[in-house]
């Protein structure tokens, strides 16, 4: 089964601000806002039973705020909620995190819908700039060379990945290994066609270096105008790739998100049933109601919509999509 | 300060008379101006910042540094020069040049009511693109270049709040003699003032509306050989040209103070302000009400005047000063005196912090607003018999509690609606630190909020990096719909606790804890589709005190940390939310890395690693070796000050000086 999260637009929600230094990367703003969604939906269909004179709250079935739909199961049951002015008035941008372990030639289709998805969430036809994000890639401004090849020995993770995610919400990049251009350029072709549709106005990419962007320019059709970095402090871009991207009229952008934004073991926890969870995902021991199965998230994507003349955000959210396998 | 209409001025006695006459025109210009202007929609963030400048003269023989009064000469300069003009820049009061559509538009200058003073404003309105806050500093860096490029050689534009011996003897060039008609200052001559009509008059009806001089008292500061009990030996009790020479012989001059009795020592100060345009009344009236509590909090954080007239206070801040040196209010309406003649008594002078809040917010409860506050009944009912609800109608009837001061006779003939004079009469003569600015008639202005607490700071990088975080938060409030609402009374508190000397250190500030709205229950998002549940939060509203508690700087500025909140995770900080909005917009690096350079400089004024000018400035005396630990800054003193604050606006602490206040630069 499909599990297609949401986070609803998590600019009027307060747990998203991140109250620690600005470049640390981080993915608390995408478990908590999935975690504040669903809550809210959660409460909202909690009923009361009386029984004996007492009324106890229970917890309410997921089903009563999740809707499956074909083999989709929407946690929390969606609404869009549409801009407010014309498209016009817009920056819509969108970023979509590729997942570890995801096989690359699912990516077309997972491409087309993730992007259908804020589409419809937003109202809109279109967006200004698409940035994805390759598994296993992250950018050290401290070594220039940090995207060479020789970064692409793998690490080979030491456990499985099921444990509960870094208390602090931190990263854990490290688990996986950069794709091959060849792969990533597979993937591209999928955004390109989105630009010959007018779906996309502008392709970006993220924590690529000058070797990297070197390789991969003379093979892209439809050239990145954007390369989203992140970096500890923004005043310590290497000089070359400032240089580079100058002259390959690429725009450096900053950001602070974790490459694998949505560990497994961090998604089993928000879904599960223990005390962190909502539910969703049936316990170890118990045999109550709850899916059963391996958890298997596929992609995230992010969007934002700013009033491009005033600089305010109106909506900004986050769609995450897991598989649910049966074991 | 624009220039009002030029005309004949009513004397006091005169202007009393006409002055519901004035404010029933007034109310009437304001209701042709809302009428027009409130569906005014989608206006663009415009904003602009207003710098003001002291210039001063070195008399370098003489080691003496005085305030120079050719502020008129100077602004000739500055309106003749073609080269300026041909850039858009010049004197709008004069003459300037073409703004430009897409070229940089050189700055413009304006006069100011001190005549040693010089203020300088962008020639064209800042946009909320990024690259646009990149070129605040630059452009205050140009204005200040352009302002000295037309003065003489041995003048200075300085960012100082106040000449540190204004109303010393020998402070001004050319020197004039005190205890002039207007002012009637035994420190001061009435030629400190600007010489255009409107700003003698402003001070001798100020002056006569209260029936006697305005009464400026700081604390001094104590040291080791300050005389105590400190009686400011400057004061001349044997003064018998003026009735109000009788002031102090009735004891205006209070004892462990430094006394001062003229307008000029207020509206002489220095700020920075900034203004917003809205995107509509709506927006524009949410920007007052969530800027307002933050006002204090600004004051404190730019906290740079602890000097008056030659000696040390005991307070950091220019705004009581000011407050007082402009307070008109007689006998009776300060409660010295059974109410008789005047309608009531007045608990604030014309330059105050805010009273009202205007935004017709859900989350405004009514436990916020002041239950005493003072309007005029009246004319309320007459905005809103015109359409006006409560509480916009209830903010301009307390402005309205005013009279008018400066009144022209020619402007009394017949009542334009096209024209906002006698509104504007009112209001630019109620200084609050908030200003709700209606969209001038005739132009395609939008509804605007100025921001007016903060002082001048003396280098041009911290005061972008002021403005821009100013600019930053108003869009961090209106993405994330913040809340910062507290009793409009805690932000008067406030607004004294950050006169305390290093208040910034050392006191506390009431805060709201946190600044979330609940968030909507499912299904009651932003958008239109699902338009089922009201946009009211449907938790219950606790009791309003729990709402809010005291807060140093640093948890208000950098956030609470768990163990120093005392509930939950505490507030987040203000520029934890500004760095959040950033993420979320796309900033590039370059960008991102001026930006952190103000933002840095903040958080570090804000946790105390770096210092106030006021902490400087103060440090800077007491080490000084013409210092004699007794309080007086003396003219040795005062030199090497100036001569130093103005090394600091060039090399902005790289040589080493101020670094205290700026950390290590690049």
């Amino acid at each position: 089964m499909k599990l297609v999260l949401s986070t609803s637009n998590i600019m009027s929600g307060g747990p998203s601000v991140i109250r620690r230094p600005a470049f640390e990367k981080s993915n608390t703003e995408l478990t908590s806002s999935l975690r504040a969604n669903f809550n809210t939906h959660q409460q909202s269909s909690t009923t009361t039973t009386t029984t004996n004179g007492t009324s106890t709250p229970s917890k309410p079935s997921f089903r009563t705020w999740t809707t499956q739909q074909d083999s989709a199961l929407y946690i929390p049951t969606h609404t869009a909620s549409l801009l407010s002015e014309p498209r016009e008035a817009y920056d819509i941008t969108v970023k979509l995190f590729y997942l570890p372990n995801v096989p690359a030639s699912k990516r077309c289709i997972q491409t087309r819908e993730a992007i259908d998805l804020v589409l419809r969430e937003l109202g809109t036809p279109s967006i200004d700039l698409l940035i994805v994000s390759f598994p296993g890639i992250s950018f050290d401004a401290d070594d220039e060379d940090s995207d060479s090849e020789l970064e692409a020995t793998p690490t080979i993770p030491t456990a499985p990945n099921t444990s509960s995610s870094p208390p602090d919400g931190g990263c854990e990049d490290a688990d996986a290994a950069p794709e091959d251009i060849a792969t990533m350029i597979t993937t591209w072709r999928t955004l390109e066609t989105l630009h010959d549709e007018k779906t996309v106005s502008k392709l970006g990419i993220s924590e690529f270096g000058v070797q990297r962007l070197n390789k991969f320019l003379p093979l892209a059709r439809v050239r990145p105008s954007v390369d989203q970095i992140n970096v500890r402090d923004c005043c310590v871009v290497p000089k070359p790739l400032i240089l580079y991207a100058k002259q390959e009229r690429i725009e450096l952008l900053t950001h602070n998100d974790c490459t694998n934004v949505l560990p497994r073991g961090t998604l089993r926890e928000i879904l599960g049933s223990g005390d962190k969870g909502v539910g969703v995902l049936a316990g170890d021991a118990d045999a109550a109601e709850g899916l059963k199965g391996e958890i298997e998230p596929q992609w995230v994507v992010k969007y934002t919509a700013v009033v491009k003349d005033r600089g305010v955000v109106e909506s900004k959210g986050y769609f995450a999509v897991a598989e649910l396998v049966e074991s | 300060m624009g220039l009002l209409a030029i005309g004949t001025p009513l004397e006091w006695s005169e202007a009393k008379k006409v002055s519901s006459h004035v404010r029933s025109w007034g109310i009437e210009q304001l209701l042709a101006i809302w009428r027009n202007a409130k569906g005014k929609e989608r206006d663009a963030l415009l904003w602009g910042d207003e710098v003001e400048y002291l210039v001063v003269c070195y008399d370098q023989d003489n080691r003496k540094v005085r305030l120079s009064l050719r502020q008129a000469d100077i602004l000739a300069a500055l309106a003749n020069d073609e080269k300026l003009l041909k850039q858009g820049g010049g004197v709008p009061d004069v003459q300037r040049g073409p703004v430009k559509e897409t070229e940089t538009t050189a700055p413009v200058f304006h006069p100011e009511f001190g005549r040693f003073m010089l203020e300088a404003t962008p020639g064209k309105p800042w946009g909320i693109g990024f690259k646009d806050l990149l070129d605040v500093e630059p452009n205050m860096k140009w204005r200040r270049t352009i302002a000295k490029d037309h003065m003489a050689k041995e003048e200075y534009p300085i960012t100082l709040t106040t000449f540190p011996r204004l109303g010393t003897p020998d402070c001004t060039v050319p020197s004039y003699l005190v205890s002039g008609p207007k002012l009637r200052s035994q420190f001061v001559p009435d030629e400190i003032a600007n010489p255009h009509i409107r700003f003698p008059t402003l001070a001798a009806n100020i002056r006569s509306r209260r029936g006697r001089k305005v009464e400026i008292n700081v604390p001094v500061f104590r040291d080791e050989k300050t005389q105590w009990p400190f009686k400011d030996p400057t004061v001349n009790y044997d003064l018998h040209q003026w009735p109000e020479d009788d002031d102090v012989r009735n004891g205006a001059a209070k004892e462990n103070h430094i006394y001062m009795d003229a307008m000029a020592f207020g509206m002489g100060s220095c700020c920075l302000q900034i203004t917003f345009q809205a995107k509509n009344i709506e927006e524009g009236r949410k920007m007052y009400d969530q800027l307002s509590p933050l006002g204090p909090i600004l004051l404190a954080l730019t906290a740079a005047t602890p000097i008056y007239k030659g000696f040390l206070a005991d307070t950091d801040v220019r705004w009581n000063q000011i407050s007082r040196a402009v307070d008109d209010r007689t006998p009776e309406e300060l409660g010295e005196k059974p109410l008789e003649n005047d309608r009531w008594r007045l608990p604030k002078s014309r330059y105050a912090s805010n009273s009202t809040y205007i935004s017709q917010d859900s989350r405004l409860r009514p436990e916020y607003l002041d239950p005493d506050l003072v309007f005029d009944a009246d004319l309320k009912q007459r905005l809103l018999d015109g359409g006006m609800d409560n509480l916009l109608a209830t903010h301009f009837a307390h402005l309205f509690i005013r009279d008018p001061i400066v009144v022209f006779a020619e402007d009394l003939q017949e009542l334009d609606l096209t024209k906002a004079d006698h509104f504007e009469n009112l209001q630019s003569t109620n200084w609050q630190h908030m200003r709700f600015k209606p969209p001038p008639p005739g132009t395609d202005m939008g509804w605007r909020v100025e921001f007016r607490p903060m002082e001048i700071q003396i280098t041009d990088f911290e005061n972008a990096a002021f403005s821009i975080f100013i600019v930053l938060i108003t869009r961090a409030i209106l993405s994330y719909d913040l809340n910062f609402y507290i009793p409009i009374a805690k932000v008067s508190d406030n607004m004294e606790t950050a006169h305390i000397r290093d208040a910034v250190s050392t006191q506390t500030f009431w805060f709201r804890k946190d600044p979330f709205s609940p968030r909507p229950r499912a299904s009651a998002n932003s958008g239109a589709a699902t338009p089922v549940e009201s946009s009211r939060p449907s938790t219950p509203f606790g009791p309003v005190e729990d709402e809010f508690e005291r807060m140093t700087i640093n948890d208000i500025i950098n956030g609470q940390t768990s163990s120093s909140s005392s509930s939950g995770e505490g507030f987040p900080g203000l520029i934890p939310l500004v760095e959040s909005y950033l993420n979320s917009m796309n900033v590039d690096v370059e960008t991102r890395c001026e930006l952190a350079r103000y933002l840095d400089l903040i958080r570090r004024r804000a946790d105390g690693t770096l210092w106030t000018a006021a902490k400087w400035i103060r440090h800077f005396v007491l080490r000084h070796e013409g210092y004699n630990k007794d309080s007086v800054v003396g003219e040795d003193v005062q030199f090497d000050l100036v001569a130093a604050v103005e090394r600091i606006t060039k090399a902005e602490g790289r040589d080493g000086l101020g670094v205290e206040m700026l950390g290590r630069r690049r």
